[in-house]
């Protein structure tokens, strides 16, 4: 019986928690399949840029992604909402729900597959926080500032009166630093630590309501997809949906180890009303709606407000 | 294939190209293209067009033709013509006072600039026509630029510490911190040996025939050059440090002060912009093109394994710590020969930096140590960039054998430096520290 | 073919006088953000961004005739001292080179650019531009780095008849 192997570029950089989680994964998947698909882990941008990935495994450059789907949103205006929303579901599990409850996981394939790309599972994880160099007590106090988003979030702040700067990541912490902006998203909390954010804003906002939850997904190529057996298959389902727990549980607890790291350091962590953002919602619905600019991505946004207003967020 | 039949192959395959005279951007983009035929399938060199997608809308890389464009319309302005006429009725007693003076203005231009190839293309430029008018042995100048351009990697801002340190995930506050006295250090070593070496021997930096003392309300006088140079460089270095613009935009702030400069001096006009604009794309098109064939050869290189057997001998070896850490840098040395210092990093630091950190050494020292092996690939043959941005400047009877040549004795100086700081951990980290315990 | 191949050199002759005044559009895009974000407090979402659209043509557009008029990086060590038949040979092959880099990168990016322009892909920023013009540039130099390295052939080709 013949081995097949693959190549997996992530999005991750190399040595970071996540890639160890995506090493796991490929681990998983042979353990599952006798040994029979071994997938070669890289590194984000080790050999294309994260953001270029689409194409690469489209083309058949390597067989398999780890990828946000934000990255290709500009292609496929469904992507915005496969990723994260900004206001949208405030806990990870109601977010993964949508997908394997719903119609998420169908969607997303949906998606993918004009492309030539077959949408495997997503691995779905929580909140990215907003540092600040002033305090902000309510979403009102965002009106006027000066801020770095990317993608949908870009959009919906600037609705809520930010000036938004799209800085590359690497930048965020010199911008805030010199006050280039006042407020920035980059990463997770833990990511954002070791990033020394901490030395350059004082404040911590939570939750971050730009990215309350994300998904990340793995992707393959259609053609090297439909070549596996249906133990292969399965076993990429059964691996992506034990790293999706598992990092969103490792996530959770380092979420709350940084949260004092960043105490410690002399940060103030600020709590916004539950209420303040989820009345908020309401109005960032009117950016969902200009996001969702084409049949598919309208279909993934009503059907996102259908289980929200069922779980009474909105 | 063996991974490290691979290896074998791109790198030999790469300096018999190479030495056909074929222009770099293409034998590796060739090289990459074969191999990725042979090893990896056709369909993988989309890899290259998608790498290329991502080089043309890169932010930071913009910075380097801002910062050309910059260095050539100072040059225009004969503003760097009077700099070099006050430094050297200012240094005119002393041996190799230009070339002090170059490593010099090669430090401030690494306080303002991230991107190595501006500042020795910038450099190239300014200080090489001066030195050579004035009779200076080639290979000192060359050398003497090379190295000094260099610098701008440990001394911040710097785009190469940015991505060490996120791919280390060390705070980039500290890693730039932590490049400030290495990088004086190596500054004073440069200085140092040329004014040595031009001691020893005086022919090769010649005096002007009058060496009469200057009086000093002449000194004075001239040095009204410096007000406008120095009205560049607190707009660049200002606009970073008060926040008011990134790296790349302050490269542009740099860019209106040059032709501001330039208007005093009564040198502003369409055709000084035009060629301006020449020399700009002429040296960017020139670094670009490399660094789309590049990384079409570094993804290759990746993908195919070529880096794992490499890798994977340094953390099987069972040696004593310090054996260890210098195999890595050895390594570090080695593939700076052939690679980009972006590739190195991407390469060799999620492999290397566990192995660091169960050696129980503190990665940010870690981190300057690689920052000065990255130097040394910037100005090593045959694959050393700034040896590639010089040529693109050199003037006519200049070969690139003369710079191969000039780069030889600075190199040892950054051996002897990396040395000293990998027996000095506290000349790296006391900086930082200090920093970080007043934050507090 | 000596026209033909003329025609070629003045057509990347003219690409790069005209992508070389791009810089300026740069520098002006980027100190129109730093006065807006600094002096106006009301950063553009679009200067840096078109910046960054311009940026690649400009170097791109600069390749071709670079080739032409030898400004490309090389090693010159062995071809300096060749002279004659192999000096030429050593020269077609630099331009083999050139010109299968050039085939390439023109096979494959041209499918992606009219995929990015049949999806009407847009940076997805808070501008959101299309991105498919910027990104033509890329098969365009390509098939002019193509051409210009053919040229080259044929004049260093006429060259050794001529001799
Ligand atoms: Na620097
Ligand atoms: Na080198």
């Amino acid at each position: 019986q013949g081995v097949t192997k693959w190549r997996m570029q992530a999005l991750w950089g190399g040595g970071t928690t996540p890639q160890l989680y995506e090493e796991k994964f490929c681990a998983r998947v042979a353990e599952l399949t006798g040994g029979t698909l071994e997938i070669t882990p890289f590194a984000g941008g080790q050999i294309v840029p994260a953001a270029q990935a689409f194409d690469a495994v489209r083309g058949g450059a390597f067989e398999m992604m780890k990828t946000f789907d934000g990255y290709t949103a500009g292609k496929i205006p469904a992507h915005g909402f496969s990723s994260t929303v900004p206001f949208g579901f405030p806990e990870a599990d109601q977010y993964e729900a949508w997908f394997y409850e719903r119609d998420g996981l169908e969607l997303a394939r949906e998606s993918y597959a004009p492309a030539g790309l077959t949408y495997v599972a997503p691995t779905v994880y929580g909140e990215e926080p907003i540092h600040s160099r002033v305090p902000i007590k309510t979403i009102a106090d965002l009106n006027g500032l000066k801020g770095r988003f990317v993608g949908l979030a870009s959009a919906v702040m600037a609705d809520f009166g930010v000036s938004v700067s799209p800085l590359p990541t690497s930048e965020v912490y010199s911008a805030l630093d010199k006050g280039l902006v006042d407020i920035a998203d980059r990463g997770d909390i833990k990511a954002n630590y070791e990033e020394g954010l901490h030395e350059v804003a004082k404040f911590l906002v939570l939750p971050g309501f730009h990215q309350p939850s994300t998904a990340t997904s793995y992707v393959a190529n259609t053609r090297a997809y439909d070549a596996l057996d249906d133990q292969q298959k399965a076993a990429l389902a059964v691996a992506a949906r034990e790293i999706s727990g598992s990092l969103r549980q490792n996530i959770l607890v380092a979420n709350g180890e940084y949260i004092a790291k960043f105490r410690d350091a002399g940060v103030e962590i600020v709590d916004l009303d539950p209420q303040d953002v989820a009345d908020n919602r309401a109005k960032a619905i009117d950016s969902w709606k200009k996001a969702a600019s084409d049949d598919l991505s309208t279909r993934m946004m009503e059907s996102q407000v259908a289980l929200m207003q069922e779980m009474r967020l909105l | 294939m063996e991974s490290s039949m691979i290896l074998a192959f791109m790198f030999v395959s790469l300096v018999v190209f190479m030495l056909s005279g074929a222009g770099l951007a293409f034998v590796l983009g060739a090289i990459a293209f074969i191999s990725t035929i042979l090893l990896w399938g056709p369909s993988a060199l989309i890899v290259a067009v998608l790498n290329t997608f991502e080089t043309m809308t890169s932010e930071s890389l913009m910075a380097i033709p801002l910062y050309v464009l910059m260095a050539s319309i100072l040059q225009k302005s004969a503003i760097i013509d009077a700099l070099y006429d006050a430094m050297e009725t200012w240094f005119a007693r002393v041996n190799g006072g230009l070339a002090v003076g170059t490593i010099a203005i090669c430090t401030i231009l690494a306080a303002m600039t991230g991107v190595v190839g501006a500042a020795v293309a910038a450099m190239g430029i300014l200080a090489l026509p001066s030195m050579l008018k004035r009779g200076y042995y080639p290979p000192l100048a060359l050398g003497a630029i090379c190295a000094g351009g260099t610098l701008g990697i440990l001394i911040p801002p710097s785009v190469v510490t940015i991505v060490y340190a996120i791919t280390a995930q060390i705070s980039i506050g500290k890693m730039f911190a932590a490049g400030i006295v290495p990088g004086l250090i190596l500054a004073g070593s440069y200085i140092a040996y040329i004014l040595v070496r031009t001691r020893l021997n005086p022919a090769l930096a010649p005096k002007p025939d009058d060496i009469a003392e200057v009086p000093l309300r002449e000194k004075l006088a001239k040095t009204k050059a410096l007000i406008l140079p120095a009205f560049v460089v607190v707009g660049v270095l200002g606009s970073i440090y008060a926040g008011i613009a990134t790296p790349t935009e302050a490269a542009a702030v740099g860019v209106l002060g040059a032709a501001a400069s330039s208007l005093v001096t009564r040198k502003f006009s369409l055709s000084m912009l035009s060629e301006s604009a020449t020399d700009t794309l002429r040296v960017t098109a020139m670094i670009l093109w490399i660094t789309i064939g590049a990384r079409a050869f570094i993804s290759t290189f990746v993908a195919t394994g070529g880096a794992d057997s490499l890798l994977s001998f340094v953390e099987t070896l069972e040696a004593s710590r310090w054996l260890i850490l210098g195999a890595m840098v050895l390594i570090l040395i080695f593939l700076g020969l052939f690679l980009d210092e972006i590739g190195i990093i991407l390469l060799c630091v999620p492999v290397f930096l566990p192995i660091v950190a169960a050696l129980d050494f503190d990665p940010l020292w870690f981190g300057v140590l690689f920052m000065i092996t990255a130097q040394m690939a910037y100005i090593t043959p045959p694959f050393g960039y700034t040896l590639f941005y010089l040529k693109g400047v050199l003037p006519e009877g200049i070969g690139i054998g003369q710079v191969y040549r000039g780069v030889i004795p600075f190199f040892l100086i950054q051996v002897a430096v990396l040395i000293l700081f990998a027996l000095f951990p506290g000349l790296v980290t006391w900086l930082p520290e200090a920093l970080t315990a007043n934050a507090r | 073919m000596l026209t033909l191949s003329r025609g070629v050199t003045a057509v990347n002759r003219a690409l790069f006088s005209a992508a070389k005044w791009l810089v300026y559009a740069i520098v002006l895009l980027m100190l129109w953000e730093v006065l807006s974000r600094y002096a106006l407090a009301a950063p553009t979402s679009w200067a840096p961004e078109l910046a960054t659209l311009f940026f690649g043509p400009f170097f791109l557009l600069g390749g071709p005739y670079l080739l032409h008029i030898g400004g490309h990086v090389a090693v010159d060590i062995v071809s300096a001292k060749a002279t004659g038949g192999a000096a030429r040979a050593l020269r077609l092959v630099g331009l083999v080179l050139a010109a299968a880099f050039g085939a390439i990168l023109l096979w494959f990016s041209a499918p992606l650019v009219w995929q990015s322009f049949s999806y009407g892909e847009t940076s997805y920023s808070a501008w959101n531009p299309v991105v498919w013009p910027a990104k033509a540039f890329l098969p365009l130099a390509a098939a002019l780095l193509l051409l210009q390295a053919l040229a080259d052939m044929v004049t260093t080709l006429a060259g050794a008849e001529a001799a």
